[in-house]
């Protein structure tokens, strides 16, 4: 960001918007497959999910490799029904 | 009667699903019941312009298969909630979708909607076929560049042969939009023109969009250009979904705006 920017601020960055729904998207589909059961795991936690909440709940999971262990990051938002 | 609307294009990129979800949105932010089913079996991207992405739990072809009903897929918009929303399986298999099944998913998706909007996938394979199949009327997405020209018609040329409607005789509603359009350079002679698009693909005309920078933000953040008051692409939408619904509407002003030197000396 520049000076100019951060001193006037700026609108909202799409692109940053874009760069980040596109990570969780792709590391999703990426880890599949070291983790075949990733995207059953995470349709089964947004059904769950949904079940208490209704249907305008979003999952997102990020997946990290530390050493020889996989690490699941969940952001869970409660949707207003 | 509920309607299929097929929006498909031969060549991808041309916007096919960006058409798909600002028409769809705007039938339901006019009061209709519509659901936008994505057909890019393997290639699911529909999801990520309506920005409901997050919220996929079933997919089509869970429901064809009958591994879930078919209220357990649809998934309901977040700002317009007459709006469902049906995603494509990411599966690498083409060759899951068949005719039976896809007559069945729309026969059900007919009794609960006044809209069906099936995104096609680019080219002229199996994927195109079956979402052509059970169309009461065809979008023909294009560009005004040779390829995508090219390719819309040959898709144009392939419609009726693939559509059961033709099949039994009655005629399959077919129009052109003409996407990302730069007044400015069909001015300059350096595009081609709405008249020359038109003289070339013989089809009436349903829209005419300008390009416009709002649509790249607008699906970086996964909201469908069709709420922007200001931008001249979601007017163009507005008045898409209104001939849609049978309304006549003049076509938007696409005059290149001059600039002041232009103006001054032009």
């Amino acid at each position: 960001m520049t000076l100019f920017e951060r001193m006037f601020g700026k609108k909202k960055e799409s692109a940053g918007n874009a760069k980040a729904r596109l990570k969780v998207m792709l590391a999703t589909e990426r880890a599949d497959c070291h983790i075949p059961y990733l995207e059953d795991l995470k349709r089964e936690i947004l059904e769950v999910v949904q079940k208490y909440t209704g249907s305008s709940s979003d999952v997102n999971i990020k997946t990290e490799k530390n050493d020889d262990v996989d690490m699941l990051e969940l952001e869970i938002s409660l949707g207003k029904n | 009667m509920a309607e299929v609307i097929t929006v498909t294009s031969g060549k991808g990129g041309v916007g096919k699903s960006t058409l798909s979800a600002n028409l769809a949105v705007g039938l339901a932010e006019a009061g209709k019941k519509v659901v936008a089913v994505d057909f890019d079996i393997g290639l699911r991207n529909l999801d990520m312009i309506l920005g409901l992405e997050n919220r996929i739990v079933y997919d089509v072809i869970d429901v064809m298969e009958g591994r879930c009903n078919l209220s357990q897929a649809l998934i309901n918009d977040k700002r317009s909630k007459s709006l469902y929303f049906l995603p494509a399986s990411q599966t690498s298999d083409k060759d899951v979708l068949n005719k039976e099944k896809v007559a069945e998913l729309v026969a059900a998706l007919k009794k609960e909607f006044d809209f069906i909007i099936l995104d096609s996938p680019a080219g002229i394979e199996s994927g195109f076929e079956h979402s052509i199949f059970l169309a009461d009327r065809a979008i023909v997405v294009s560009t005004p560049d040779v390829s995508a020209v090219r390719d819309a018609d040959r898709v144009i040329g392939i419609i009726d042969a693939k559509s059961q409607k033709a099949k039994d005789g009655e005629e399959v509603q077919k129009h052109v939009v003409i996407n990302r359009l730069r007044p400015d350079m069909v001015e300059s002679g350096s595009m081609l023109s709405v008249e020359d698009v038109l003289s070339i693909l013989a089809l009436p005309l349903i829209g005419v969009i300008p390009d416009d920078e709002k649509i790249i933000t607008s699906t970086n953040d996964g909201e469908p250009i069709f709420y922007d008051k200001n931008s001249q692409a979601a007017e163009a939408y507005r008045r898409i979904t209104k001939r849609v619904l049978g309304e006549e509407v003049s076509f938007l002003d696409l005059t290149a705006k001059k600039g002041f030197f232009k103006r001054l000396f032009g």
